[in-house]
């Protein structure tokens, strides 16, 4: 386990010094909040959402969560593109402690990368406790998880072709986002685009993460089923990707 | 028990074969040189024995353990060096190197010490607080090899250790593989450099297109072309046809040529027991010796003889 923090810190360390990168998506949260969302909450007044202001804070750290778990899948491919997988694959660690280093370190990433946002969503809301902070943070990891293993998933294009794989995940991403209810309810979505929001896994992250936060259940899907579709995610993708990106950078699958 | 063990070894990539049935052996505490052209299989074969890829099929156990289903214990006898140095690009050399130091579990007063040494010894101690993205190819090839070093494994894997590098940092590295030999290290280098295997070879395993063609030590792959080596005489003699006969009765001539006069050219196997046969027939027949120039083969002719291409028009 010793080793796994080594390899997680020593990957870090050149981000954090400084950390230039994760202060500055702070400032654009804030600015995002600050600006857009103040203005965008005059132009958005349907009394079933209410404050828009809140409902699009808590949007933005889903799409903070989404970048950064895009961001883990993404870093897996560049270390194969950059000659650095056959390096850690020769290190002495096993193959699951080397993916749970990887998960662990867009994990760490994500929370430093959320933390600021977080705390100051929930005190838009004027819901800042440990609660409803943890509960958060173990929501917003059953997602961060499920994307992460979906772009590993999809790696495997990557090692085909970089260009096919940044085209798919940005196409992907866009449809991710604008199909799911990450800025708009469930409720007010046209029943089409309600059909496919019920595809994104961006849906159930923010759904759930609105309803520990106290917004109005009633234009939220019920958080039984966000949290069993969030954790069937995060099992299935991860452990997908996992063994997909195992078999593959092992080439297994050219047997 | 071997150090490293192949059986029937395969890697396929579609329908090309990487490496196609591979038996192959290195003795503990050897130097193992694989030689043989690009896309002739060796670096498919050191990451197979590092565990990175996985054989299609076959057998391969470093220390007796079996590479694809023991990889974890693998991983704790080796260290690799890889032929591109490439990965870390926002660290600094020293933290990369105390960084697979403690990966490795070498005590932190010894890898410091370490490092130290191989900096120096290497020509690394001024840039070892750069930037990755900042060190020459050289440079970085080093780095690479050095993390082997400080590592100091039981079974050290080098693939092309000097590629990129001058001659003199070639020599410097080439000494302290020999060094770490010399402390009980058994030691895989993959080259197409002659002058490398020359160097460090306790033998030479020849590869060629994926296939096993030849392995010995380097004085018998050279003794094993008949008349290899090549003696250039120049003797004074008044019969000279009488000594060129002569000459060509010496067990493992292959064929004598008289250039000049005086001077002829003897292409035998293996000159050391032909040249004093040589001088013993001169003397017989009162000729005197002014100078004599062996040529052996170089590896280059080994891999030519063996497969019919030399190694540098396979390279090309």
């Amino acid at each position: 386990m010793r080793n796994v923090i080594r390899l997680v810190w020593f990957d870090l360390k050149p981000e954090l010094s400084p950390p230039v990168w994760i202060v500055m998506e702070w400032v654009v949260f804030l600015v995002q909040v600050g600006i857009y969302g103040a203005i965008i909450s005059q132009l958005v007044t349907n009394p079933v959402i209410g404050d828009y202001k809140q409902f699009y804070a808590v949007g933005l750290v889903i799409m903070i969560t989404f970048d950064m778990a895009s961001h883990t899948g993404r870093h897996f491919v560049e270390h194969a593109h950059e000659g650095r997988l056959p390096y850690l694959l020769s290190l002495p660690i096993s193959r699951s402690k080397l993916f749970l280093t990887i998960a662990l370190q867009g994990a760490t990433e994500l929370a430093l990368m959320l933390s600021v946002p977080l705390i100051v969503t929930l005190l838009i809301i004027g819901n800042l406790t440990w609660v409803s902070v943890v509960a958060c943070i173990l929501a917003l990891f059953f997602l961060g998880f499920g994307v992460a293993g979906l772009m590993l998933g999809l790696s495997f294009i990557a090692f085909k072709s970089s260009d096919l794989y940044t085209a798919m995940v940005t196409g992907l991403s866009a449809v991710i986002i604008r199909f799911s209810t990450v800025l708009y309810p469930f409720i007010v979505l046209p029943s089409q685009y309600a059909s496919a929001a019920a595809f994104s896994p961006l849906t159930y992250g923010s759904d759930l993460v609105r309803f520990i936060l106290g917004f109005d259940p009633t234009i939220l899907l019920n958080p039984y089923y966000a949290v069993a579709v969030l954790a069937g995610l995060a099992v299935s993708t991860l452990g997908l990707g996992i063994f997909l990106a195992q078999r593959l950078v092992e080439g297994v699958k050219s047997a | 028990m071997y150090a490293v063990e192949t059986e029937n070894l395969t890697k396929r990539y579609g329908k090309t074969y990487a490496l196609e049935n591979l038996d192959f052996t290195i003795d503990e505490n050897e130097i193992m040189v694989l030689l043989g052209p690009n896309g002739s299989g060796k670096t498919t074969l050191l990451l197979i024995l590092a565990t990175v890829l996985k054989p299609t099929s076959g057998n391969a156990k470093v220390m007796g353990l079996d590479v694809a289903a023991q990889p974890t214990q693998v991983r704790r006898l080796l260290g690799i060096a890889f032929q591109d140095a490439r990965g870390f690009w926002r660290h600094k050399p020293a933290d990369i190197l105390r960084f697979h130091a403690s990966v490795c579990g070498v005590p932190k007063a010894k890898a410091d010490s370490l490092i130290e040494t191989f900096f120096k010894d290497l020509e690394l101690w001024d840039a070892r607080n750069k930037l990755f993205m900042h060190l020459s190819g050289g440079q970085a090839k080093r780095l690479e090899v050095s993390k082997v070093l400080v590592q100091r494994p039981k079974f050290a894997i080098l693939d092309e250790p000097t590629s990129q590098v001058d001659l003199r940092g070639k020599r410097q590295i080439w000494e302290q593989i020999l060094k770490l030999r010399e402390e009980g290290s058994t030691i895989l280098v993959a080259t197409n450099e002659v002058r490398e295997a020359e160097y460090l070879a306790d033998r030479v395993t020849v590869l060629d297109l994926g296939k096993f063609v030849v392995c010995d030590s380097v004085r018998k792959l050279k003794d094993s072309i008949t008349g290899g080596d090549i003696v250039e005489l120049e003797i004074d003699t008044s019969e000279p046809k009488t000594l060129e006969e002569a000459l060509n009765q010496i067990d493992g001539t292959v064929k004598i040529t008289n250039a000049r006069e005086n001077r002829f050219k003897a292409y035998v196997s293996m000159a050391e027991s032909w040249v004093p046969k040589m001088t013993e027939i001169c003397y017989q027949n009162k000729a005197r010796i002014h100078s004599i120039r062996i040529t052996e083969p170089s590896l280059d002719d080994v891999f030519l003889h063996f497969t019919g291409r030399t190694l540098r028009e396979n390279n090309k």
